[in-house]
């Protein structure tokens, strides 16, 4: 089972997430981190999910690209999170693949595991006047969505913590 | 007319295609709401010439510190409710699925 989590900035994709993973596990939880940590913000954020996890028996995988080789134990529940930061990482990174390996990385990523859980980001409804980099991040990121959401079996958007389904329904 | 809505590069223009041939549709309203003085006009004259218009979705995140961009994003949210409001029906596209929010297709 493959669940896709879109939602904007503190919508509370990853406490919806985790709550939706532990409910319907199987086999070993892996939370895969995606987040580079660059600076003292990225650290913070990373601690206060560290500590939201705390205690639910995740065992942490961080992959910052390249997730088609990310060392997960077969048959187990993951939760990758998030595309928005791997997609970052895969188009601007040092070694990044672009938007493809994106993409395919979920897509080996889910063959190794009974529940995938993917936690990604709604950046596009602010605006249209981008150009360059933003302008070619916002399309990456938009097929990249649009991309997952063809192989998902259910699609969520986070309002406010609430989880709307586009797609299928909330897994049990 | 139909009136398909929803964030950049979600896949409105994919959708759109399968509702009406390609003459009876017009893709990105939200551009040619710049420079506009009467919104309402446009709206009534682009729905009266097009079987589907789609526009993105533009009024999330921050408001634009560049007062000429401000302005553009204010005119396309104002004339995307004014094409809504002359729709039969109105579609938001997200991640690629369509969800009708109000009206029914024909």
């Amino acid at each position: 089972m493959f669940t896709l989590i879109v939602g904007g900035a503190a919508s509370g994709k990853s406490r919806y997430a985790e709550d939706l993973l532990l409910r319907c596990a199987g086999g070993p939880l892996v939370y895969i981190a995606t987040m580079e940590p660059f600076d003292g913000e990225c650290r913070e954020r990373i601690a206060r999910h560290r500590a939201m996890r705390a205690g639910k028996g995740f065992r942490t995988v961080e992959r910052y690209r390249d997730l088609a080789n990310a060392d997960v134990p077969a048959g187990c529940t993951a939760l990758l999170e998030d595309v928005g930061n791997l997609t970052a990482n895969e188009l601007y990174g040092p070694g990044g693949a672009g938007e493809e390996a994106v993409v395919l990385g979920v897509e080996a990523l889910f063959k190794k595991c009974h529940t995938l859980v993917v936690v990604s980001n709604d950046t596009n409804s602010g605006g249209a006047e981008y150009e360059g980099d933003t302008d070619r991040y916002l399309r990456a990121l938009g097929n990249i969505n649009r991309a997952l959401a063809e192989r998902a079996d259910n699609v969520a958007e986070l309002v406010c913590g609430v989880a709307v389904y586009h797609k299928g329904r909330e897994p049990h | 007319m139909i009136f398909v809505t929803g964030p950049l590069f979600s896949g409105k223009a994919e959708y759109a295609r399968t509702l009406c041939p390609e003459d009876e549709l017009l893709l990105n309203a939200h551009e040619l709401a710049d420079g506009t003085s009467d919104l309402a006009a446009l709206a009534e004259e682009l729905a009266a010439k097009y079987a589907v218009i789609t526009a993105a979705e533009v009024g999330g995140g921050i408001v634009p510190i560049d007062p000429v961009q401000r302005v553009q994003r204010e005119a396309a949210g104002r004339l995307s409710c004014l094409l809504a409001a002359r729709a039969d029906a109105v579609v938001r596209v997200f991640c690629g699925i369509p969800t009708v929010i109000r009206g029914e297709l024909p």
